[in-house]
């Protein structure tokens, strides 16, 4: 026995230096009440309830905590599962309820989701969720965390005769965004400092759907109408001195209020037909979403200029904007060997964003006004790509896919500043882009629990949006595994390496290497144990230009933006229950980056600014862990007693940020989970 | 009804000895079959799936007289047994080009028909547990500092993926559709939730629009706040606005305009002025 717990924290401190991961500790996952539930006339009801309280103690920094965490104090219904079954299959109203819900009370992560099914007569889908976001604010406000919104997102799902030939489908969601948020408002030129202000979020997004569904010799077909409304309502109000409080800037903001809404709406179309037959398969799709958007902005604002002169603006904007949006597709699978498969996809997506607006700035001091045009923007894409799948024998498979697409893009600068020497007022631009990609693997089993994957993939593109968008790229996978009842194991490693040279004196170039490890071992029904281990390597390279200097800002092309990660990633978990009543979790994440194994975020002896900028950003080590101890004892066989404690730790090495985001914090909880 | 002639003989005999899974049966999805009455027997019932048990039941058992016995099956017939009933559900359209299924990923590799550990698709896991099986770095992404919440049971795989295929991207160069559950018919599915990004804007910032907003963040997790790729915004944005690249003008993208001296810290914090980043109705350099 002594030697059993030796091995164990022996294993349990070698495997705390180099795993990690992350769950949290309640709820419980354990059960009680019998498997299969309680008879009630005609139904079968399983139940459960955990209901308990939960507390955190939080050192450090609480907003970055919140952020990451917000787990807080207070009593909770932790979980609840709720199943009520026909044994017959032939209920008066149903003949299947699932309810289960997490976190109600006031977990800032909430959700519930209900079944309510009738044979072959209907079946109703509920997601309700509550996620309270607690985000890091701006750079502006120093590391404060003042972003303190609610989401609310619902789902609703009505399928008549789910068992027919002919199905109805109706459908609305809901999703809400409101609380208070921190942004800026630059004042009163664009090259001012910007003010941080209150902004109430108040976002709300509303869809409604009607879908019919036919089956008709072999073939289905499927069109759906959804209506989609959206509105943005946010209000901004400020009174008071707010210096802008950077060099060479006196501006300072004394009143400011600030309405901006926006309203949305995205009528759209889907038909979807597809059949399957013995050697060959079809789908095709088409959807068109007509977007539109009326917005407005009523803007006011008095204080000081970053001249020092008493300055008094106010802009005004209205205007409309379109999005017509379609897309269509047609997959035909092919095949014409029981171990040949063939599938090719075209697609075609066409997006116009138009619209017109009128924007006047009217300056109270000079009297001046502009105004503005809407950009235009479209996106027409074509795409085909096959994919072939060959299993020449039991043991042995290969793959191949080839993917080709042409992108074009069209745009309408619309500016009254254009930041192009040479551009007029309104200038047209398109470009097209070219992708060429190839897939090649293998797939072998040369025993049945064990499966060894080799694949790789080379792509082309011709004229990369971005820098950093795929252009010259190729990626190497190779996984292999293995799964027994009782064990399973996996290790996987994969490269992707990405170098996009645009100009001859630009480049881009993105390496990653991805190792995988996994086990999961089951010697014992009362005994489990996994552990994972990932190394996550990224380095990235880019050439830069940008204007800095000591005394006025000069072009520099010289510098390089070099980015280097690696991340440690290792999670453990052991299961085990004594003497059938307790049950034991002990579990340990964590995530660390050791950066490129500096010792200091500027490396001694730079003397150039420009390069201690550069320099102190190319790597950002941390450590993120969390250790985790849950028990569950069973009192009866209807109520367990739970305990379970977390601990979260962040700490950053260098304060790159320039401020501290650094906390522990010591999570816990107690609850009884009961059925009846 | 059972039928000799063909080798049906119906569920009845089946639960003969395979009491412990028919005890709970009603409890399946599949039972439908057998409480309507009215399938024929090929879709009744055990042998709707495993086929005509005559054969099964005159050998006194064993895998190998099942006629469809799916641990001994190859995914691809696996995949189309599952299909005869499925293949008329819209979410598995897609499910001969996933690439779960080019994977040899079979239905079984994720649904546990008999044993399920989740009341509502017969998950063989719980869902997460399920897709970290395999996506073992996915996994180590989400347990980042910063990251969607899906371990603390808010969010699901599927809210953002379909297991069983997806149509082309409609971002990017619309390949490598990772499966991605588009929202809105066609778009992102980050737009299912972050709906005030979706615009349409006056001014858009066309690397959002056009290739999505993986260039700016990781979705799953990050090290760095807001999931972003990089801890410092100022870096972020300048590796794209260096002049390289096709840009939306044939021209490259934008260097930072002269007036922003880098080494003056309030340059550093791009967002702080272009608040605005993900589009704006009022500036085309996103400040308002």
């Amino acid at each position: 026995m002594r030697q059993g717990i030796c091995f164990l924290t022996t294993f349990l401190i070698a495997a705390a230096g180099s795993l990690q991961a992350q769950q949290v500790v309640a709820p419980t996952p354990d059960a009680v009440g019998s498997a299969r539930g309680e008879n009630a006339g005609d139904y079968n009801i399983t139940n459960s309830f955990e209901t308990g309280y939960r507390w955190s103690l939080v050192g450090g920094d609480l907003g970055m905590y919140r952020s990451d965490v917000n787990y807080g104090n207070g009593l909770r219904l932790l979980g609840s599962s709720l199943t009520v079954e026909s044994r017959d299959g032939h209920g008066r109203f149903f003949d299947e309820i699932v309810l289960n819900t997490t976190g109600l009370g006031n977990d800032p992560y909430q959700a519930a989701t209900l079944r309510v099914r009738k044979n072959g007569l209907y079946e109703y889908d509920m997601t309700w969720r509550l996620d309270d976001f607690y985000n890091p604010g701006l750079d502006v406000s120093g590391g404060a965390h003042l972003m303190d919104t609610t989401r609310h997102l619902q789902d609703h799902d009505l399928t008549l005769f789910p068992q027919g030939h002919f199905q109805i489908d109706l459908g609305y969601s809901r999703n809400t965004q409101s609380g208070p948020a921190l942004t800026t408002a630059q004042e009163f030129d664009t090259r001012s400092s910007a003010f941080p202000v209150f902004e109430n979020v108040n976002r709300q997004w509303n869809e409604y759907r009607l879908g019919l569904r036919a089956t008709f010799a072999g073939f289905t077909f499927i069109a759906r109408h959804t209506w989609d409304f959206y509105r943005d309502n946010p209000s901004d109000a400020f009174n008071g001195l707010e210096a802008a409080g950077t060099q060479n800037d006196l501006g300072a903001l004394t009143h400011f209020q600030s309405s901006q809404p926006a309203h949305g709406a995205n009528p759209g179309w889907l038909g979807n037909l597809f059949t399957r037959r013995k050697l060959w398969a079809v789908n095709a799709r088409m959807t068109y979403v007509a977007g539109h958007g009326d917005f407005a902005l009523d803007q006011s604002a008095t204080g000081t200029s970053r001249f020092g002169a008493t300055a008094n603006q106010q802009v005004s904007v209205s205007g409309n904007g379109q999005r017509p949006d379609l897309a269509g597709d047609f997959n035909v699978s092919l095949f014409p060997l029981d171990n040949l498969t063939i599938v090719n996809s075209t697609s075609v997506h066409n997006l116009r964003i138009s619209g017109d607006n009128y924007y006047s700035e009217y300056d109270n001091g000079t009297g001046l006004a502009a105004t503005f045009a809407f950009a235009f923007l479209g996106v027409r894409t074509i795409a085909n790509n096959t994919d072939i799948q060959y299993r020449w024998r039991n043991w042995i498979g290969f793959f191949a896919g080839y993917d080709y697409s042409e992108r074009r893009i069209t745009e309408t600068d619309a500016s009254a500043l254009p930041s192009i020497p040479g551009t007029a007022f309104s200038d047209s631009y398109a470009q097209e882009s070219h992708l060429n990609e190839g897939r090649l693997g293998v797939r072998l089993r040369p025993a049945k629990p064990l499966t060894i994957t080799l694949d790789g993939e080379v792509g082309r593109t011709s004229k990369p949006l971005d820098p950093i968008s795929d252009a010259n790229y190729h990626a190497l996978n190779g996984r292999v595994q293995y799964r027994t009842r009782r064990l399973q194991t996996a290790g996987e490693y994969r490269q992707v390496y990405n170098l996009n040279a645009p100009l001859s004196l630009t480049y881009y170039s993105s390496h990653s290497r991805t190792y995988s490890g996994s086990a999961s071992w089951s010697p014992r029904d009362w005994f489990s144990i996994d552990a994972t281990y990932n190394k996550l390597h990224l380095d990235t390279a880019s050439s830069l230009q940008f204007f800095a200097g000591i005394l006025s800002p000069q072009l520099q092309t010289g510098y390089s933006s070099l980015y280097v990660s690696n991340i440690h990633a290792g999670n453990l978990g052991i299961r085990f229950a004594l003497a059938r009543r307790v049950d034991v979790y002990v579990g340990y994440s964590i995530t660390k980056d050791v950066g490129d194994g500096r010792a200091s975020a500027v490396p001694a002896g730079t003397t150039n600014a420009v390069q201690a900028l550069l320099g102190g950003v190319q790597t950002f080590p941390l450590t993120y862990q969390s250790p985790l101890a849950r028990l569950s004892v069973r009192i009866s066989p209807k109520v367990r007693w739970n305990a379970g404690y977390q601990f979260y730790g962040y700490g950053e090495q260098f304060h790159l940020l320039g401020y501290d985001q650094n906390y522990n914090a010591h999570a816990g909880y107690t609850s009884l989970l009961w059925s009846f | 009804m059972a039928s000799a002639q063909t080798g049906y003989v119906g569920s009845n005999v089946c639960k003969t000895c395979h009491a412990d899974v028919w005890f709970n049966f009603y409890k399946n999805p599949h039972y439908r079959g057998i409480a309507s009455g009215k399938e024929p027997p090929q879709r009744t019932g055990c042998e709707s799936c495993h086929g005509p048990g005559q054969a099964h039941v005159e050998a006194r058992g064993g895998k190998t007289t099942i006629p469809h016995a799916f641990s001994l099956m190859t995914p691809k017939q696996v995949l189309a047994d599952c299909l005869t009933c499925h293949a008329a559900n819209f979410d598995k359209a897609n499910i001969r080009r996933s690439e779960h299924t080019l994977a040899d990923i079979a239905c079984t590799s994720c649904h546990s028909i008999h044993h399920s550990a989740t009341a509502k698709y017969l998950l063989a896991k719980a869902q997460k547990e399920l897709c970290y099986g395999c996506h073992n770095n996915i996994r180590a992404q989400f347990e980042m500092p910063s990251h969607h919440r899906v371990n603390e049971g808010f969010m699901n795989c599927t809210d953002c993926h379909n297991p069983h295929g997806s149509f082309a991207a409609t971002w990017g160069m619309a390949d490598r559709p990772r499966m991605a559950a588009q929202a809105l018919n066609n778009e992102e599915p980050c737009l299912k939730c972050h709906v005030d990004k979706r615009g349409p804007f006056v001014f858009e910032h066309a690397p959002v629009r056009i290739d999505g907003c993986e260039t700016c963040h990781n979705p799953h997790g990050s090290t760095n706040g807001r999931l972003l790729r990089r801890p410092v915004v100022f870096t972020l944005c300048l590796e794209c606005h260096n002049g390289g690249g096709a840009g939306t003008r044939n021209q490259g993208v934008d260097i930072q305009s002269a007036t922003h001296n880098l080494l003056d810290p309030k340059y550093q914090r791009c967002t702080t002025c272009h608040a605005r980043i993900h589009g704006s109705n009022i500036d085309e350099y996103f400040l308002r």
